[in-house]
């Protein structure tokens, strides 16, 4: 296997992080950013299924075992509570594990170790045990792939204490995301949204947020993608390039919207939904995750409970369907499409208070 | 480029080998996922064998009259490195559609 990607856009041979803008896939960007925390971190491991010698299903960690060796990134059997479970051990023998979930739909039979242990070691130990673990799960729809292996399961994580979730939208923010998610002290579930991984787009190296944000240039908070002034779509992962699409079209119509790239979904930038939403006094919230129990009603509450007095409208929201999510051929049916988001826009435009 | 190895699968219930009756591609031929490869013969039936995935044809293996055991390999593709072992498939940035169109009376209060 060739190192095409570690090629295109590797950290300096001596590990120093890059600088300037360069255009990468979010592949490229995750790799990129992988290498310097395992440049930067002698006890950072990489590891899961494929990961190793193939380089990672989707090429993330393309490279980092002949960099690194065999001992810092490696395969592991097709076992996905051992993954997790031995990130606990690894904790607490004070590595950083970066474990890779191989899809979404995997991450089910390590729910014990990621809710049972990974989650709360930290509080069961008094703060003795903290649990350093990255969490990267290739995440969401959109590749045409078989059961298992399209599924939103940003609600499920979210709702367990001591997990913090978060979804890079692009090549950029995947870059920055993954470093600051790597250097934190407690377990992040990193979903990467997998159908935007070979689109590229320009990565900053020098700045998280250089166009500036309620979150004050950190990669910890939301941020806003695109201003505008009618209404705001939330959104996160792949949903976040639709709804760009989606302010797009809807400028042709007159109507100016604003996209706040929610990123972290737990715990959720309260105050940059309320900033946005007291300008605009309309929202939409838009996920591939099914509608019952989704994170869309979280946000929807959040913003209720800052935004009620002026709001124009219910909060709207434009899911997926409470359905398994479909094979194939039915996918675009079920993700979010443009026209569903348009529609979900009118209903909040022409709503008429009783 | 990468190369991936497909493997004759099991046709049946416990089959253990193929003949092949004729080939549907060539080395050189880019092919689509669900595009016939190859026609084989069972014991127990005459089918066409649909692509696993997309892919340039670097090899094939076997010629007509030739029996293969399942799970030894019977086409190589070719794909590019960023996409080598996924399962599904990349997604086409396509132009936005659109049929819907907004309409709003929007006052500034």
């Amino acid at each position: 296997m060739s190192n095409a990607i570690l090629e295109s856009g590797a950290a300096m041979a001596d590990g120093t992080p890059r600088r300037g803008v360069e255009q990468l896939s979010m592949q490229q960007a995750l790799n990129l950013a992988l290498d310097e925390v395992l440049a930067a971190n002698p006890k950072a491991l990489v590891f899961g299924e494929d990961c190793g010698r193939l380089g990672g299903v989707f090429r993330v960690t393309d490279g980092l075992q002949a960099k690194y060796g065999t001992g810092r990134v490696f395969d592991t059997p097709l076992a996905e509570s051992g993954i997790l479970g031995m990130s606990v051990g690894l904790a607490m023998a004070g590595f950083h594990s970066i474990p890779e979930v191989q899809f979404d739909g995997f991450a089910y039979p390590a729910i014990n170790q990621i809710v049972c242990q990974i989650a709360r070691m930290n509080y069961r130990s008094r703060g003795t045990m903290p649990m350093p673990i990255t969490l990267r799960v290739p995440s969401f729809g959109g590749i045409r792939a078989p059961e298992h292996h399209g599924e939103s399961l940003e609600a499920l994580f979210a709702h367990v204490p001591g997990l913090k979730v978060v979804s890079p939208s692009n090549p950029h923010e995947a870059y920055h995301l993954l470093k600051y998610a790597a250097e934190r002290p407690d377990p992040v579930v990193f979903m990467e949204p997998k159908s935007r991984y070979w689109q590229k787009g320009e990565v900053d190296f020098d700045s998280a947020d250089p166009a500036g944000s309620p979150a004050g240039g950190s990669p910890a908070g939301a941020k806003v993608m695109r201003a505008g002034r009618h209404l705001t779509l939330v959104a996160w992962g792949a949903m976040v390039a639709r709804c760009l699409q989606v302010a797009e079209l809807a400028a042709e119509d007159g109507i100016d919207i604003e996209v706040l790239d929610l990123r972290w979904l737990k715990p959720i930038d309260e105050a940059a939904l309320a900033a946005s939403v007291r300008k605009t006094r309309r929202a939409v919230v838009v996920h591939e995750a099914p509608l019952t129990s989704g994170l869309g009603a979280e946000v929807a509450q959040l913003i209720t409970q800052a935004c009620f007095d002026t709001l124009k409208a219910p909060v709207e929201r434009v899911t997926g369907f409470d359905v398994p999510y479909p094979s194939g051929d039915l996918e675009d049916e079920y993700i979010p499409n443009i026209d569903r988001i348009l529609f979900g826009i009118q209903r909040v435009l022409e709503y008429k208070r009783g | 480029m990468a190369e991936i190895t497909f493997p004759l699968p099991d046709l049946g219930e416990g089959l253990i080998e193929a003949t092949v009756l004729e080939w549907l591609v060539s080395p050189g031929d880019q092919v689509e996922r669900n595009q016939p490869l190859v026609e084989v013969e069972t014991t127990k039936s005459a089918v066409e064998l649909p692509s696993p995935q997309a892919g340039k044809v670097v090899r094939i293996h076997g010629g007509p009259g030739d029996k293969i055991n399942v799970g030894e390999p019977l086409i190589v593709f070719e794909v590019p490195d960023n996409t080598a072992g996924i399962v599904g498939t990349v997604p086409k940035e396509e132009a936005p559609k659109r049929r819907v169109r907004l309409s709003a009376v929007l006052d500034e209060d």
